[in-house]
């Protein structure tokens, strides 16, 4: 018995100190980029002084802001319309036999798996084929690509919780079409719904190497800023890791937030 | 007496290569428990979805109060569905489960509360309005998927295996209170199931199906007592199938012995299959009778043993009160009306 | 319901256009000479398929192979337990742990990238900051301790959502019929969950092989993967600078292609529907 109560502890030992390196590795350049954030030296050596000037940067400095209101129209909108097609898209697939199911699946998953570099480039090949202009409308287009595919992703499997009766149910009891979808459907899949959104709106807000592909030399987002300064030799404002500390303390809050909701809802069921 | 409300004329039906429901005819009169049985895959959930509107039929035509109906949608038909899964809707407590459709149809508040609250009342769940139907028993997600159908006050009311899920003393209730149902709401019952106790207790009419096409209809007691051939007898409780040769009207021989029975219109010299039920065989004196043998094997099943019996090589099986020990010579008897004879199978 | 079936048929057109066009754009750019911007009469040719003989593209694709294998091992050999070690935690420290695990990868790549230059860089900003003094800058190391630390959680993930799913009374069936806790997990627990381990060595992988930002910054310039070698083909094209043929890009992203597709076949073999994937 004492051997193997010693052996479980051995076991959770390393369990430990694995997700404690883990967590060193994810969190110790969140930690640089929060000091940076309100560190008053501009190039950066050293921490010279407290200061919150670069947050006020954020919304004033014109070599930043241009990137950030680019990220972010591009973000909730990609969000916004592929949240609602790729629902809807879903919706379609579940219903098909399961064999072309998992065939639109199988294709579903294909920009998932691609690395981005290579979804970057057929974008971009189609794109220029089609004679647009690489810009707002491309990025946008890019950007509903790719976030499709996680929205379609997280609300199947919601899909494949429900009852295969209930649609029919619905209308049984006197539904249309339209209304069954709208009355029982998506109420009962809209946790995958929020969760494939909240997924597209990251992927768009982050990505940095598909819009590098589709924006062409004007349009630019936080992240194809960043690497146009760095591949200058310059450096930016630190108001960048203001932004970025922002996006954080949101990010936490959104988390809280619905792990608070969930275990308020646990409480009363 | 009885009025025919749904009449289905040369059904078919197949998805994709598969034919399920093959010519099919039948008709279903008012205020009739109908159930349709037979194993999985006969046809009997298609049919189903036919009358409820989820599929319709690549041939032939569906009858409703005079109406064909082929291509209304389901909520235009006067039939509500109880499903095999309940489908009820998760994001809604009993209370709006139950009162979905009549909202759809937007009815008056009023009328609404009075209408679910009365329903409530015939199914027994007064008091689980506000309750998230989650955290209902399977027996009382069962009641609200039935509360839910009725309250719209069908005409027909389609049930498809609805008691598959719960269990066996649950299931004995409900059958009882389901048959109670439809004769205080005096709508008809359309039944799925493939578990013939459950036929024989509620029907007033079982239809017997395999692979897409009617074998039998009848009441409950002919079905069991005069199955029309051999899988009907096979799938209706247990049986002893035998060989036998109809000699004459009311004689048949079986393994070369004469026996009397009640049938007759046979040809003379005919081969026939013979049924007999385990509890139709009495032991008698071995002197008495032309079924000789050896008790094989001996079951106790509460009420009764069930006991194989060797004759002449073939085993008999018995459903008797009288306790035999293994390696007893008895005798069988069977009374004339108990034999029955049925035509031989084509296969 | 055949009306609903409907709803999925324009994602068909949708991924007709931007995937199977696209895919065989690539296949005419590698095997001809035609020119993206002046659309016309081309030629066939293997002239582009030369350049798997220069000398910088044999250090890429080696170098991709290479820091790509090194980083899905060590992404493996500490991403497994963890999620492993997370799936025996109680629901309520599984969930926090869990999201901590994804907070930082809503910060910005390039920001991460950066601050890890800073990290490496000896007697700089995170010496100052910490006292410690790393000098891994432009090394084998930096790079790939950056892209462990950026792919780490895609190798999680997966497994973590398998072994999460997986019914624990299959260990105690295991046990029961006489197996030890090592034999459990060699013969049923990490069976089960080769699904996860395939999604998670490829969502690590192949990421880390077409890498070009990291591998630059963190390598100041003298690490050159495959992802740099067709970041500069095309975009330097591109953007107007000549001497460079998307040609050859398009003969490398094809190649990249024929790893994905592999690995994509590897994956719908384990996992159908794409169910480890998120």
């Amino acid at each position: 018995m004492k051997k193997r109560l010693w052996k479980t502890r051995a076991w959770k030992a390393l369990g430990i100190v694995l997700m404690s390196i883990t967590f060193l590795f994810l969190y110790t350049p969140i930690i640089v980029i929060l000091t940076l954030s309100v560190n008053s030296s501009k190039r950066a050596y050293s921490f010279e002084q407290f200061t919150l000037q670069w947050y006020v940067d954020v919304f004033r400095d014109p070599s930043i802001t241009g990137p950030i209101v680019n990220t972010i129209s591009i973000a909730i909108l990609s969000t916004i319309i592929s949240t609602i097609v790729g629902t809807l898209f879903a919706i379609g697939i579940h219903s098909l036999q399961k064999k072309s199911r998992i065939r639109m699946m199988i294709l579903n998953n294909v920009p998932v798996v691609n690395p981005d570099i290579v979804t970057g480039i057929s974008l971009m090949i189609i794109f220029s084929l089609l004679s647009f202009t690489l810009g707002f409308t491309t990025v946008l287009f890019a950007h509903i690509f790719f976030s499709i595919p996680y929205v379609i992703l997280n609300v199947m499997p919601r899909l494949k919780r429900l009852d295969p009766n209930m649609y029919e149910a619905a209308l049984d009891l006197g539904c249309s079409r339209y209304e069954a979808m709208l009355k029982v459907i998506l109420p009962n899949i809209s946790t995958g719904i929020i969760a494939g959104g909240l997924m597209a709106f990251t992927m768009s807000i982050d990505d940095f190497v598909i819009t590098y592909f589709t924006s062409g030399n004007e349009y630019m987002n936080v992240s194809t800023w960043l690497y146009a300064v760095l591949g200058r030799g310059q450096s930016f404002t630190p108001a960048a890791y203001a932004y970025n500390a922002m996006i954080f303390a949101i990010t936490i809050a959104i988390i809280l937030f619905i792990n608070l909701k969930k275990e308020k809802k646990g409480k009363l069921a | 007496m009885s009025k025919k409300l749904i009449e289905l004329n040369d059904i078919s039906k197949s998805f994709g290569d598969l034919l399920v429901l093959d010519h099919f005819n039948l008709y279903i009169n008012e205020n009739e428990f109908v159930t349709l049985l037979g194993p999985s895959g006969c046809g009997k959930t298609t049919l189903l979805r036919l009358i409820g509107g989820f599929e319709s039929p690549d041939e032939g035509s569906i009858i409703f109060d005079g109406n064909i109906i082929n291509d209304l949608e389901p909520h235009e038909r006067m039939i509500n569905t109880c499903f095999q899964k309940y489908a009820l809707f998760p994001h809604l407590n009993v209370f709006d489960n139950i009162a979905f459709g009549l909202k759809i149809k937007k009815l008056p508040k009023d009328e609404i509360v009075s209408r679910v609250t009365q329903t409530l009342k015939l199914v027994k769940l007064e008091g689980f309005e506000e309750r998230s139907v989650s955290t209902l028993s399977g027996g009382q997600q069962q009641r609200v998927a039935i509360a839910r159908a009725i309250v719209n006050r069908p005409k027909v009311l389609l049930l498809d295996e609805p008691l598959g899920a719960l269990d066996l003393k649950l299931r004995q209730e409900m059958q009882y209170e389901l048959k109670e149902m439809q004769r205080q709401l005096g709508i008809t019952f359309i039944y799925v199931t493939h578990d013939q106790e459950e036929a024989l207790t509620m029907s007033d009419t079982i239809v017997i199906m395999n692979e897409g096409k009617i074998l039998q209809i009848g009441k409950p007691e002919d079905i069991y007592n005069e199955p029309g051939n051999q899988f009907v007898a096979n799938f209706i409780g247990e049986s002893n199938i035998l060989d036998g040769i109809m000699k004459e009207d009311f004689l048949v021989e079986i393994n070369g012995k004469p026996f009397q029975c009640v049938d007759q219109g046979f040809s003379a010299n005919e081969q026939v299959e013979v049924v007999i039920r385990p509890e139709d065989f009495e032991f008698c004196d071995p002197d008495a009778t032309h079924l000789v043998g050896v008790v094989d094997s001996l079951l106790f099943k509460g009420v009764h043993y069930e006991i194989n019996v060797i004759v002449e090589g073939r085993e008999y099986t018995i459903h008797t009160t009288k306790y035999r020990a293994i390696g007893d010579t008895v005798g069988l008897s069977v009374e004339p009306q108990n034999i029955h004879i049925m035509r031989k199978s084509k296969s | 319901m055949k009306r609903l079936t409907r709803m999925q048929i324009p994602y068909r057109v949708w991924m007709f256009l931007f995937i199977v066009i696209p895919t065989l754009i690539l296949f005419v750019l590698a095997l001809t000479n035609m020119n993206l911007y002046q659309i016309g009469a081309f030629d066939l040719t293997l002239d582009h398929f030369a350049i798997f003989s220069k000398n910088e593209i044999g250090i890429a694709f080696w170098n991709s192979f290479f820091y790509s294998s090194i980083t899905t091992l060590i992404c493996f050999l500490i991403g497994y337990p963890v999620a492993y070690y997370l799936s025996t935690l109680p629901n309520k420290t599984r969930k926090i742990l869990v999201s901590l695990m994804i907070v930082p990868l809503w910060s910005n790549m390039l920001l991460r990238i950066v601050a890890w230059e800073k990290v490496f860089t000896a007697d700089s900003y995170f010496t100052d900051l910490t006292g410690i003094s790393l000098n891994l800058i432009g090394t084998q190391t930096a790079v790939v301790i950056g892209l462990v630390a950026m792919y780490l959680p895609f190798m999680i993930f997966p497994i973590f959502s398998v072994l999460e799913k997986m019914d624990r009374s299959l260990h105690e069936a295991s046990k029961d019929l006489g197996a030890t806790d090592f034999q459990t997990f060699v013969r049923v627990t990490f069976p089960l969950s080769s699904s996860g381990v395939i999604s998670g060595v490829i969502m690590t992988m192949l990421p880390a092989m077409t890498s070009f930002v990291l591998p630059a910054r963190l390598g100041l310039g003298t690490i050159s993967l495959i992802g740099n070698v067709i970041e500069s083909k095309f975009m330097k094209e591109v953007l107007g600078s000549s001497g460079m043929s998307i040609n050859e890009g398009a003969v490398l992203s094809l190649f990249i292609m024929v790893l994905s597709v592999a690995a994509f076949m590897m994956i719908t073999r384990v996992d159908k529907e794409g169910e480890t994937l998120i």
